[in-house]
Parts: structure tokens; sequence; C-alpha cells
């Protein structure tokens, strides 16, 4: 585990004995981490595992049976817009509708975070994730690849402090992988968090700082990647989602 | 209060625009409205004539805007679950009560529309004539959509998490808008001329008592249930 000291001011994402069970099968068993502001983390743990339960509960839109969540000191269920408006999601799904265009439904996220320099940014991330050429294609024609750009676009307009990826490699092809892993090292170097999950050991461990492992929603491992041989890290924990399934 | 506004606009925006592109749902409840206007119009024709019209007509309408309704408040939310849309709304900075209200007027300019075509239709079909009182009938009608909406926004966010959609939204809005449909009918066949504006004695009809005091039931009714349904939105939706 990780015990070095945190500074409060430094916290970006703090979870706090989270439980959370679904009728009574418990998924998040007393989780609890504090992530730093400007490191990117990623979540392994094989399927069940309780990865996308944690991110969901982080993003505010699942209650914890016990426990708490706040982005950078705001408590996300008793500061909801507050904290919502420091967060950035990608999910498994796009999050964009299928008749807007691309240009569309950046707009409509724009407006719903109220965005001051809407058509800037939006020009911006247009840029920055390649859909420029696609702005005025409606999301529902767009390739798998290109929709996770849009979602990656769509999470990172209002400029959020902390990122929650729930396994944002899905999809992509190569060349789009790589542009996506340099438009979250940039977020990471300009100072934003990443908190991950990916079943990619590599491409978790080229992203992220540090890694933590879910097993039945218990934390079983939590080591910076300075603490782990990635090489061994990849191949234990394969043989240990083996043993699992 | 300014990012509340920006985000009120949006969804509304989003809703509309969605609606006139994909035309998915106010082309059905046209048909819709339209076969039940026709069927109601076939039963009576028969029978004893043109006594029943008013009756009729009064009954077609509120079915009509009542089952075509429950199709684009069904929709309402529907769309949200295509690519987990609904996640993006609910991790956007906004209270559930301005997603409830936005919702409410998307699903009232759509049911407006729908009864700008099934009104006429029906003056037309049962050869009825409310002279005089258009300003009325406004009313009375607007005053429905907006019952008729606000339940059947806040149920159809509710039932999308069931497997049986459409069946329990019906079942659920139909129950709870039955205090409504009462005065809403007394309403319409004061205003088809079919019944007198004030009524004594006993009844269902009669305890309404007058056409004003219909409207101030319709009043009260949207008053309470929007919110009602506004407050408690948020609770009835979240997980």
């Amino acid at each position: 585990m990780i015990t070095e000291t945190v500074r409060s001011t430094d916290v970006a994402l703090s979870i706090r004995s989270v439980s959370k069970a679904f009728t009574a099968r418990p998924v998040l068993r007393d989780v609890s981490m504090t992530l730093r502001r400007g490191r990117a983390t990623c979540l392994y743990g094989i399927n069940g595992a309780g990865k996308s339960t944690l991110l969901r509960i982080a993003a505010g839109l699942l209650r914890p049976d016990a426990g708490s969540v706040s982005i950078e000191g705001r408590d996300v269920r008793e500061h909801p817009e507050e904290a919502k408006r420091r967060l950035g999601l990608i999910s498994h799904a796009s999050m964009a509708y299928a008749e807007l265009t691309v240009l569309e439904n950046l707009r409509f996220t724009a407006d719903l975070y109220c965005v001051s320099n809407r058509a800037v940014r939006i020009e911006q991330l247009l840029a920055e994730t390649g859909l420029g050429p696609f702005r005025y294609d409606c999301a529902g024609i767009l390739s798998r690849g290109l929709l996770q750009r849009l979602a990656i676009a769509r999470a990172l307009l209002h400029e959020p402090s902390v990122l929650l990826a729930d396994e944002p490699f899905t999809g992509l092809d190569v060349q789009a992988l790589e542009h996506l892993i340099g438009i979250f090292e940039t977020f990471v170097r300009q100072g934003g968090t990443i908190f991950m999950t990916t079943h990619d050991t590599r491409l978790g461990l080229r992203c992220c700082d540090r890694v933590v492992v879910l097993d039945q929603g218990v934390v079983l491992l939590d080591k910076t990647k300075k603490e782990i041989d990635p090489e061994r890290f990849a191949e234990d924990y394969l043989s240990y989602a083996r043993s699992q399934n | 209060m300014k990012s509340a506004w920006s985000g009120f606009k949006a969804i509304v925006i989003k809703d509309l625009v969605i609606e006139l592109r994909a035309r998915q749902v106010l082309p059905t409840m046209i048909v819709l409205g339209m076969l039940i206007v026709f069927i109601l119009r076939l039963v009576v024709e028969p029978s004893s004539g043109r006594a029943e019209m008013p009756m009729m007509a009064a009954a077609a309408l509120w079915i009509a805007f009542l089952f075509s309704g429950l199709l684009a408040q069904e929709r309402s939310f529907g769309v949200e679950q295509q690519n987990g849309c609904i996640d993006g709304l609910w991790s956007a900075p906004l209270d559930a009560g301005t997603i409830y209200l936005a919702k409410l007027l998307a699903n009232v300019v759509i049911l407006s529309i729908f009864e700008m075509v099934i009104v006429p239709a029906v003056l037309l079909s049962f050869s009825l004539r409310v002279t005089g009182r258009w300003l009325d009938l406004v009313i009375v009608l607007a005053l429905g959509n907006l019952g008729i909406s606000s339940v059947g926004t806040l149920f159809s966010a509710v039932v999308q998490l069931a497997r049986t959609r459409g069946a329990l939204l019906s079942i659920v809005v139909l129950v709870v808008l039955l205090p409504m449909l009462i005065p809403a009918s007394f309403a319409l066949l004061v205003l088809f001329g079919a019944m007198p504006e004030e009524v004594g004695g006993s009844g269902t009809l009669a305890f309404v008592g007058s056409f004003r005091a219909a409207q101030g039931y319709l009043l009260a009714f949207d008053a309470v249930f929007i919110v009602a349904c506004w407050l408690l939105f948020g609770v009835v939706v979240k997980e």
C-alpha cells in the first residue's frame, strides 16, 4: 500500500472506505485511496472485480452504501455540482447522440457545463482529437474509434482537473491509441489527474505512474510504478487473471 | 443560475432537434391519434347520431392525448439510453430538477404540435363548433398537456430501469392522471355544448360543478404535480 503523506491541497480525488453491494452481492468492500494532482492511476481487475462500479461512484453516478468520495475537497454527494464540474468522464459508451453531428454533440456538452469560450475550446479539441474533418458527420455513422475520440473530446471540453476513464482504449486502432496516450500525457503534464481502468497491463503501465489491483471488491495491490518491475507485474497479473477465470 | 439556464436550454433544444431530425415520435403519435379519432367517429355514427358527437369527441381527444403523449414521454428518456447518454446527463453539473424541467418543456412542445394537428381533425370529424370559446379551449388543452407531460416525464425516467417499459409507463401514468381527467372531460363537454356551464346533483362530472371550477382543478393539478415531480425527480431517478 502507498503510505506516503499527501498534503490536502495535493489531493485531487479521495475515496474513503467505500463499500457497495448489488442486492446481496458485495461489489466493493471498504475501498480507500487518495489520488494526487498531476498523477495517473490505473485500476486493474478481472471482470466483476468492481472497477467500473468504483469509477461510477467516483463520478457520482452511483451512491455508495458506505464511505464517501471527494473531488478536490468537494464531496460528490454533498456538493455534486461543484464536484462534477471538476470531473471528466469517459465510459464504455460514447455518450454521444446518434442524431446529432460531432459539432452539435460538443456544443451540447459545452452548454451543459456552461463553457464560456465554447467555440474556441471546441476547435481546440477537434484539432487535438483529429475529429475536424468529421465535424458535420452525425455521431450515428461514426466508427467505434471515432466515437471514442468524440467521447474523449466531450470529457475534456470543460477542462476538468480529474479524468475518470473506464477502459478508454477499447476499439481504438494503433494510430488513435497513440493519439489518446499523447492526450493523456499532456493532460497529466498540465496538472490533471487520471483514474482509469484497463485490462491491458502494457498500456496501463505506459500511461500511469501508479497501479491498483482490485480483487472481489478489495484492493489487492497498490503500488507506484517505481515500486514494481513492469515486466514482472504484467506477467504476474496475467497469470492471476487466468487463475481467476 | 447561469449554468442551470444554459443546461436547461441545451437539453430542450437537443431533444427538439433530435425529434425533428429523427421524426421517430411525432409521426407515430399523429397516426395513433388519427386512428383513435377515426374509430370513435365510426362508433358514434350508426348509433344514436348527433347527440353523442360532443361526448365522443371529448373522449377521442383525451384518449388520443393520453396514449400519444405516452409515446412521446417514453421516447423522452429512451433517447438517453442510446450510447449511454444518460450517464453524460447525470454526470453534468446540473441538478436533477433542471433536467426534469427541460425534459418537461420538450415534451410539452411535442404534445402541443400533436394537439395542433389532432384538435382540428376532431372538430371536423365530429362536426363541432366552439365559436367564441377558442381561448377557453386553448387554456383547457394547455392545462391538460401540462398535466399529462408533468406526470409522464417523471415516470418515463423511472420506468427506463424496468424491462416492461411501455406497459409499466401506461399503467402508472394513467392511474395517476385519472383525477385530472374528470375536470378535463367536463371542461371539454361544456365547450362542445354537451353540458351546461354549471351542473348540480350527484355523479362524477357533477362533482366538478362548473366550467370555471374545472379549469381551477386542472390548474391546481398541474401546479401540484409539476412541483411534486420536480422535487421528486432527483430522489427517484438516482440509481
